[in-house]
């Protein structure tokens, strides 16, 4: 009991915190007050716990894949605000502090609902307990242990981010949104597929041998990236099209910041 | 995020779906059956058509919940107690795919077998 619940914890916990962490490094890089932090992290418990509840209705709802549209959903509902929440950095990054609010209020809602994906297995998980003749000891010690380890990493991580050089810290972190957003997407097409909304193809490549999706590397490369052994095709090309649109994205406003920063230079050194 | 705004996305996803399937898609798949009782599943080895998809209903007859889960067949799904659910599976080529049930893995072991 003890060792699944420490291991169940651990893997939902590090897809959250992962995330939780480039974030909160973000966060920090520009000096953003911590406060949407604590707002999104009672946001995405609190919506674990409905969730959680919702879910027997929520799972009969689309012919019995109503799970699954609403995992998908909230994937590229996070997608599409990491698509925000990059260039915003990038923007504040040059030119100084602007659309903090817009800024904040996305990683708000992203953290939420990242919290509220993983959050709402664990509570389902943990809730199944009430109707266990066993004590709970065993199963909470378990959960603690492996929400501790979890968010150690994210701390580990986090203090990596914080402690590089500005320069650096930003292009890590644009970096990992990215390749991160990819891996919210790829989760989606797979969820699709799950539910035969999208079409199910023979996989493009096997790289168990590699890096198989149980190890702990897979399951790192899985929370940071998105890491799927055994891709479609059409899994490939979602992901590399998310990826491109992302660094494009990125690549454009940095572009269109620097030249503002020149312009504001020489015209102030005049 | 609301309701209204999750609606809104998942009709999108559904048109954007929609479009992109192919017609067969919509045809009947062949159905198997397992249920899930004091945390084993039964059968614990079942024999899918290779090269097919097929539609995969869980019954969970313990009141517990249960996640249907397999790395090898990319599948992730949580069945309340007392619940059912429906996973598609395949076209898988031909050889074994295990599955377990990540709440109780010690002894929730199974296995599709597609030949």
């Amino acid at each position: 009991m003890l060792l699944t619940s420490v291991i169940i914890i651990l893997r939902e916990v590090l897809e959250a915190a992962l995330l939780l962490s480039i974030l909160l490094a973000m966060s920090h890089l520009l000096h953003l007050r911590l406060r949407w932090f604590y707002i999104a992290l009672a946001a995405g418990a609190a919506g674990s716990v409905a969730y959680g509840m919702q879910l027997a209705a929520i799972s009969d709802a689309f012919d019995g894949v109503g799970q699954e549209l609403l995992n998908a959903a909230l994937q590229i509902a996070i997608y599409l605000l990491l698509l925000v929440i990059a260039p915003l950095l990038v923007v504040n990054y040059y030119t100084g502090e602007r659309y903090r609010g817009i800024l904040s209020a996305a990683m708000t809602v992203a953290v939420a609902t990242a919290v509220l994906r993983e959050g709402s297995e664990v509570f389902i998980y943990l809730s199944a307990f009430r109707y266990s003749p066993q004590p709970w000891s065993g199963v909470l010690t378990g959960a603690l242990l492996g929400a501790g380890i979890g968010f150690s990493v994210g701390a580990l991580f986090y203090y990596l981010l914080v402690g590089m050089p500005r320069r650096r810290a930003l292009l890590v972190t644009c970096v990992l949104l990215t390749l991160a957003a990819g891996g919210m997407v790829l989760q989606a097409t797979q969820l699709l597929i799950q539910a035969d909304w999208l079409p199910a193809q023979v996989p493009l490549w096997n790289s168990s041998v590699l890096v198989a999706e149980g190890s702990l590397t897979g399951q790192m490369m899985y929370a940071l990236v998105g890491y799927e052994a055994t891709p479609t095709s059409f899994q490939v090309i979602i992901y590399s099209a998310s990826v491109a649109t992302m660094a494009l994205l990125l690549l454009l406003t940095r572009y269109h910041q620097k030249k503002i920063r020149t312009v504001r230079d020489v015209s102030q050194a005049r | 995020m609301t309701d209204y705004r999750c609606r809104g996305v998942v009709r999108l996803l559904a048109v954007a779906a929609l479009a992109l399937l192919p017609p067969v898609a919509q045809a009947g798949r062949p159905v198997f059956e397992i249920e899930i009782r004091g945390h084993l599943f039964h059968p614990s080895e079942l024999v899918v058509p290779a090269n097919t998809k097929v539609k995969l209903i869980v019954y969970n007859r313990d009141p517990t919940p249960e996640e249907f889960e397999s790395y090898e067949l990319n599948r992730e799904k949580i069945i309340m107690g007392g619940q059912r659910a429906i996973v598609f599976i395949g076209p898988l080529t031909q050889g074994e795919y295990p599955f377990f049930g990540e709440f109780n893995p010690k002894t929730a072991q199974g296995k599709i077998i597609a030949q």
